[in-house]
């Protein structure tokens, strides 16, 4: 558990795109539904250029997907692109769960110590 | 190209919870997140011992622990109390490091304990802070909006 937490190798990059706000905020008008470049440019009052780029790096980690040809490009999200953080998340809760147990094990053997003083 | 679309993803869920309820007094339950020697008997995955364990339980104060795993790897973790209010609440930042060894975004992780009847109930949030550098504007209010983004991601995708 603790092992695949310290190895998270094929989680950088998904955690990366996501960690860039205006990622986010490009992310959260997809989640709407999809939308050309323009659109989101429009809509979140950034730059075409730098819409451009994020888009690029949000499709390299498999975050949104395209289709359509030159300005007809439409750019939606692609579920698969979260699961790398998502498996981050789960790992995390597994250790989190492993590390209660052991406190509420520990919790009732102090307090039997306790007791039989 | 196709995609496989994962059906039993919540990406909703970037954070974690855990409530747990013991038969005993809180501030018992408070001392054993604060008291060295006790945090060093049950952090970590059952086998795992903690060579190192130092803790200044105050506001500001540092953490640090170094995890031993059975087969002797250490896994170092260090992070820094934003809050303690004995015997109420406390918590603490600590970063989550990239294959590259550099600091991808930090966890904060808050526990509350209350009590009644002589039980207390503990409850646990962890949950991812990012780093990126303005990112400062997305804590509080912006970091709900990241939770929501999230959860329409997860019914954008069931829906697919």
């Amino acid at each position: 558990m603790i092992r695949s937490m310290a190895r998270l190798a094929t989680t950088s990059d998904a955690f990366n795109a996501v960690a860039e706000p205006q990622r986010r905020e490009i992310l959260g008008l997809l989640s709407h539904g999809e939308r050309s470049v323009n659109d989101i440019v429009e809509a979140l009052g950034l730059r075409q250029p730098q819409v451009s780029k994020h888009l690029r790096v949000l499709r390299e980690v498999g975050l949104v997907s395209v289709r359509g040809d030159g300005k007809q490009r439409l750019y939606s999200l692609a579920g698969v692109g979260l699961k790398p953080i998502h498996d981050w998340v789960k790992t995390f809760e597994q250790c989190w769960n492993e590390r209660l147990d052991r406190l509420a094990e520990y919790l009732n053997e102090v307090q039997e110590q306790e007791k039989s003083k | 190209m196709t995609q496989t679309i994962e059906q039993a993803v919540d990406y909703s869920k970037l954070k974690v919870v855990a409530t747990r309820i013991f038969a005993a007094p809180r501030a018992l339950v408070f001392r054993m997140w604060t008291d060295p020697a006790h945090v060093a008997r049950w952090w970590g995955p059952h086998g795992f011992t903690n060579p190192v364990c130092r803790i200044d339980a105050r506001a500001g104060g540092a953490i640090h622990i170094d995890m031993r795993a059975p087969d002797g790897t250490v896994y170092p973790m260090s992070g820094t109390f934003r809050e303690v209010v004995a015997p109420e609440r406390l918590s603490f930042a600590s970063a989550a490091l990239g294959d590259d060894g550099k600091p991808m975004f930090e966890t904060l992780t808050t526990v509350t304990f209350s009590e009644r009847d002589g039980q207390t109930t503990q409850t646990l949030e962890a949950k991812v802070l990012w780093l990126t550098p303005g990112a400062e504007r997305y804590l509080g209010g912006m970091e709900q909006g990241w939770m929501e983004t999230l959860e329409r991601l997860a019914a954008e995708v069931s829906a697919q």
